[in-house]
């Protein structure tokens, strides 16, 4: 029933207009530059990814007349990558789960219910926002900290810091979601006899869903960028992911251009079909999440 | 909203996660900055002596000064240049809209280290696409790092580059959510287009303001790989930023104590900065 | 949609699972289990990545029952991390240091004595093979912490063919004037007067900074620029002599672009691939990529012009050192793999298969005809200057950013005008300051 609705209100906004400032011609120069500047450095980089040792520095640059190898691509998965690929795969799916099973209740507790500290511990959850974007300067002692747990270096803990890393933003748009269902389901279903649990079941979850899509998203690709940690707190080739493969070829040897970018381009494959497959889902889905908060 | 003990078992949890992933390794780093760090591990106790020693280096002021304005700089490019192509996106048929949002994003989803590097291949190395074709319609290469101001210049427009996409997702799901009667009503009452924007539009996406402002804050202060990548702190000091000072400390000097200390007040600022943004925005939870 | 999301979630829950299932720490060592870390991944099909496999498959063949395993890691993160894992008793058998942070990582103590595992065992012949300025530096007390498994020489790489055309022979260039009238000689301009081709490049970045042209200037004066305590010397005569020299390349000979005030080491070699430089100021170990992409003969490395004095200056050196972690269960084996992979028959692959310099007397004799490959020479060349012409930087105190510290300096001096004394002076109170000192 949601996604019906849903839907048809998203036509409705596709059509619809705001406030036009008829300035078109701004804006389609704007855009113009932003195509160049966003797409040239992705189509050299993807050009690189084909060309062979000779023909990456040539000046004037080369941009058509090279000779395109697979030796770049055939490198890079000599290296392990479609392994390093598939743990990066395992490990933001994982974080996915893990933030949406631990965001979820938090965010219906946070809208729903009256606590003491609710308001002090709902900013303590926003303040964590820069513990997980500055953690990278902590690396060394976090290294430690994680060591002596005897965490580094097993299957978890990139997931675990992946999700805990994310589950701040994730609160944060779900819980903005759930304000906007109207509290009167929650009565009914309490005057039906509900547990808050089979409120959140079956009254919330199917209607917070493009918020959990939203969501999956963002923490699917901050894990999936993620580099600082996974490239200190697990050692071993099996638990690899992609983004120390990708910064291997910036190596103590120099940049090697042609792996990095087959590597980068293989690696930006994911993130664009998910974005394809659920771009419509993630913008309905932050709606609610970041208007209404 | 109903009071209830409950509400605990739902956000224990999450809190649990973030205590023994985000906060204790924190009070550990804090710890560890309160001793002597010698060859990385902790020997005699000196109290405050890391953010004594810290506090008394003369370079620590420009550097933080400089890295407000850099961060300022990049937080409000970002929103005007987000904000107005989030505006435009929001008028075109979904379809386009579709296709113009995938590529707003692309360098937003790329490694920092990889964008900011193929940035600076493609844009402003002298043997770079940007510089052939320059030279081809017969000027001369211009070389902005070579000096303070160009080099901080060309560093707020890479970052500005980088992080566009995601403001821009996040105001166009703001901007979705406005339902048209509000414009309608607004143009009956005989009001332009700024005043629609200036009055509707913007107090309607306080929040996701507020969302990419703190965002953009913390991951513009925070950033490493930018800096050293595009110019490696240089010519002199004039993109050296805070986030990059911590890295040297730690891995060229390899001073752990100085370095923890620094990250330790980094995230002392970092909260407050949080804390100030939603104050100033006053925002209710 | 709504059901492909929760089929997705569902799955991704049910992989979420087999995860935490798995959750047992994968390091648990077997009895005959070698870990260790580099950066060079033995997957991988990069000329030192084969040798690397290649030294692991032969060792494991001779040593049935033994196995080496590699965990691959981020270059500049590894030794600050093997510090930190050291103390957390799960540090790897086999560590590869890096030169700066030698001397933390032998203090520390995470470092096994390499004479009581097999260094005892070898006839005199074969401790002479090594001897040098690489074994002393890991000599401390009797002991012997490390051998140096990659060395690198860090001179002046330049184009042969063009350096050929214009009449230059690199021997020659024994004095810095010479040097400034061949670099003279090489820079090139268009009808416009626009330079196309520099003759010499130099980068001042602090990214990675590589030690520039001032530092061999100098230490050919003073033989070092760090005073006993491990202060900074830099501001001395000689060394504002030698920045002088160094930025003078770019503001009163023209040899140097600008530019260079914010080259890294990677953007010389490329503007040096694409034809752009004859010269540039580089490490031997990236030769080999280097020729790789304009072609092996093209591509020699030169030792510094001398002082006058001597015919050339000292360059800087470092590589990696390569020892047993203290900690480690199995530092016998540990020891065998070391010994073998920094022996003569390492030493071999390393230089047959890896492209890298070889690193023992014995090795320079009997591939001698390897060396007169062309394209090869360099090897000989940097292995002579490494013998006569090379420094190491002291491991008695710590001197890690004294190379950054006088990069900005240069860019002082190029960008913003500095005099190359003040310019000096404030990198010496930065070096001192960051340092403790």
């Amino acid at each position: 029933m949601s996604t019906i609705t849903l839907s048809s209100a998203a036509r409705a906004r596709a059509t619809g207009r705001h406030f036009v400032p008829r300035l078109s011609w701004l804006w389609s120069g704007l855009f113009g530059c932003l195509v160049i500047l966003n797409i040239a450095p992705l189509i050299w980089g993807i050009l690189t990814s084909f060309k062979g040792q000779a023909d990456l520095f040539r000046f004037p640059p080369a941009f058509v007349s090279f000779t395109p190898t697979l030796e770049n691509y055939e490198r890079v998965f000599l290296s392990g990558f479609g392994g390093n690929l598939g743990i990066s795969l395992v490990n933001a799916l994982a974080a996915v789960v893990l933030a949406l099973v631990l965001g979820l209740p938090a965010a219906y507790a946070f809208d729903r219910f009256n606590f003491p500290l609710r308001r002090l511990l709902f900013l303590a959850v926003v303040a964590s926002i820069p513990l997980s974007i500055g953690a990278a300067a902590l690396l060394i002692p976090n290294y430690v900290y994680f060591a002596s747990l005897g965490l580094t270096n097993t299957p978890i803990v990139l997931p675990m810091l992946y999700a805990a890393h994310q589950l701040p933003m994730a609160i944060w748009v779900i819980k903005g979601t759930i304000e906007g269902i109207p509290r009167e389901l929650d009565e009914a279903a309490t005057a039906d006899g509900c547990t808050t649990f089979q409120i959140l079941r079956y009254v919330i979850l199917p209607l917070v869903r493009p918020a959990l899509g939203a969501a999956a998203i963002l923490v699917f690709v901050g894990s999936w960028n993620e580099f600082v940690a996974s490239s200190v707190m697990v050692d071993s080739p099996s638990l690899r992911t992609v983004q120390p493969a990708i910064y291997s070829f910036i190596g103590f040897f120099g940049r090697e251009w042609g792996p990095l970018t087959a590597s980068a381009t293989l690696a930006i494959l994911p993130i664009l079909i998910i974005f394809a497959l659920f771009g419509r889902l993630m913008v309905s889905g932050l709606t609610k999440g970041s208007v209404k908060g | 909203m109903r009071p209830s003990a409950t509400a605990y078992i739902y956000i224990a949890p999450a809190f649990a996660l973030l205590l023994f992933v985000l906060f204790s390794p924190v009070i550990y780093g804090f710890w560890f900055t309160l001793f002597r760090i010698e060859y990385g591990a902790p020997t005699d106790f000196i109290g405050l002596g890391n953010y004594v020693r810290l506090i008394e280096d003369p370079t620590l002021l420009p550097t933080l000064s400089r890295s407000g304005v850099f961060t300022a700089a990049c937080v409000v490019f970002t929103i005007i240049i987000a904000m107005a192509l989030a505006v435009w996106i929001n008028r075109l048929p979904a379809r386009t809209a579709f296709i113009v949002q995938m590529v707003v994003i692309v360098p937003w989803i790329i490694s920092a280290v990889v964008a900011t590097l193929l940035f600076r291949w493609v844009f402003v190395n002298d043997i770079g696409v940007a510089s052939y074709i320059i030279q081809l319609m017969g000027f001369d290469a211009v070389q902005p790092l070579n000096n303070p101001t160009g080099a901080m210049v060309l560093l707020v427009a890479v970052s500005v580059w980088k992080r566009i996409g995601y403001a821009v997702l996040v105001l166009l799901a703001g901007l979705k959510s406005i339902p048209d009667d509000y414009d309608e009503a607004a143009r009956i009452d005989g009001a332009n287009n700024w005043q629609i924007f200036r009055m509707i539009t913007l107090p309607l996406l306080k929040t996701p303001l507020l969302l990419i402002a703190i965002v953009l804050t913390l991951s513009t202060f925070n950033t490493v790989e930018t800096p050293l990548v595009m110019t490696g702190g240089g010519p002199g000091d004039a993109t050296r930023i805070l986030a990059m000072d911590v890295y040297e400390r730690a891995f060229t000097n390899y001073d752990l104590g100085s370095a923890t200390a620094l990250a330790i007040i980094m995230f002392a600022g970092n909260i407050l900065l949080v804390m100030s943004y939603v104050r100033l925005a006053r925002w209710q939870a | 949609m709504t059901t492909i999301w929760s089929r997705r979630l569902r799955r991704a829950g049910s992989a979420g699972l087999l995860i935490l299932a798995a959750s047992l720490p994968v390091s648990g060592a077997m009895a005959e289990t070698i870990r260790m870390w580099t950066f060079l991944n033995p997957a991988g099909n990069a000329p030192r990545e084969k040798a690397l496999a290649e030294i692991i498959a032969k060792f494991e063949a001779a040593n049935p029952g033994a196995k080496i395993v590699v965990e691959p890691q981020v270059w500049d993160q590894m030794t600050p991390k093997f510090l930190a894992a050291s103390r957390g008793g799960n540090a790897p058998d086999v560590i590869w240091v890096i030169t700066d942070l030698l001397g933390d990582a032998i203090k520390s103590g995470s470092m096994a004595d390499l004479r009581k595992l097999f260094i005892d065992k070898w006839t005199k012949e074969q401790v002479a093979d090594y001897a040098g300025a690489y074994w002393d530096q890991c000599a401390i007390n009797g002991k012997q912490y490390c051998l140096f498994t990659s060395r690198n020489y860090i001179s002046v790489i330049y184009r042969a063919d063009l350096l050929k055309e214009a009449g230059i022979d690199p021997a020659t260039l024994t004095t810095w004037d010479k040097f400034t009238e061949a670099a003279k000689k090489l820079t090139v301009k268009d009808a416009s007067g626009t330079i196309t081709r520099w003759g010499f490049g130099q980068g001042f970045s602090e990214a990675q900074a590589d030690p520039q042209m001032m530092i061999p200037a100098t230490l050919a004066e003073q033989g070092t620029i760090f005073e006993e305590n491990g202060r900074a010397r830099f501001a001395t005569p000689a060394g504002v002599a030698g920045l002088k020299l160094q930025t003078d390349m770019i503001t009163k000979e023209g040899v140097t672009p600008k530019q260079a005030a914010t080259w890294t080491p990677d953007d010389l070699i490329e503007q040096f691939s694409a034809g752009r430089l004859a010269m540039y100021t580089g490490a031997s170990v990236r030769v080999s990529s280097v020729q790789a992409k304009i072609g092996a003969d093209k591509v020699g490395q030169m030792l510094w012009p001398g002082n006058g004095k001597k015919p050339h200056s000292p360059a800087v050196m470092a590589g990696w050192a390569v020892g047993v972690w203290s900690g480690s269960k199995n530092q016998e084996l540990a020891g065998r793999f070391l010994d073998y992979m920094t022996g003569p028959e390492g030493d071999s692959i390393w230089v047959t298969v890896g492209g890298q310099a070889p690193t023992l007397g014995t090795t320079i004799k009997s591939l001698a005809s390897y060396f007169d490959k062309p394209g090869n020479g360099y090897m000989t060349v940097t292995t002579e200057g490494a013998r006569d012409f090379g420094w190491l930087a002291p491991i008695d105190f710590g001197v890690g950013g004294y190379r950054q510290a006088l990069n900005k300096a240069a860019q002082n001096v190029v960008v913003n005008g500095m005099e190359p004394k003040a310019a000096l002076e404030e990198a010496e109170k930065e070096f001192n300051r960051r340092n403790n000192r």
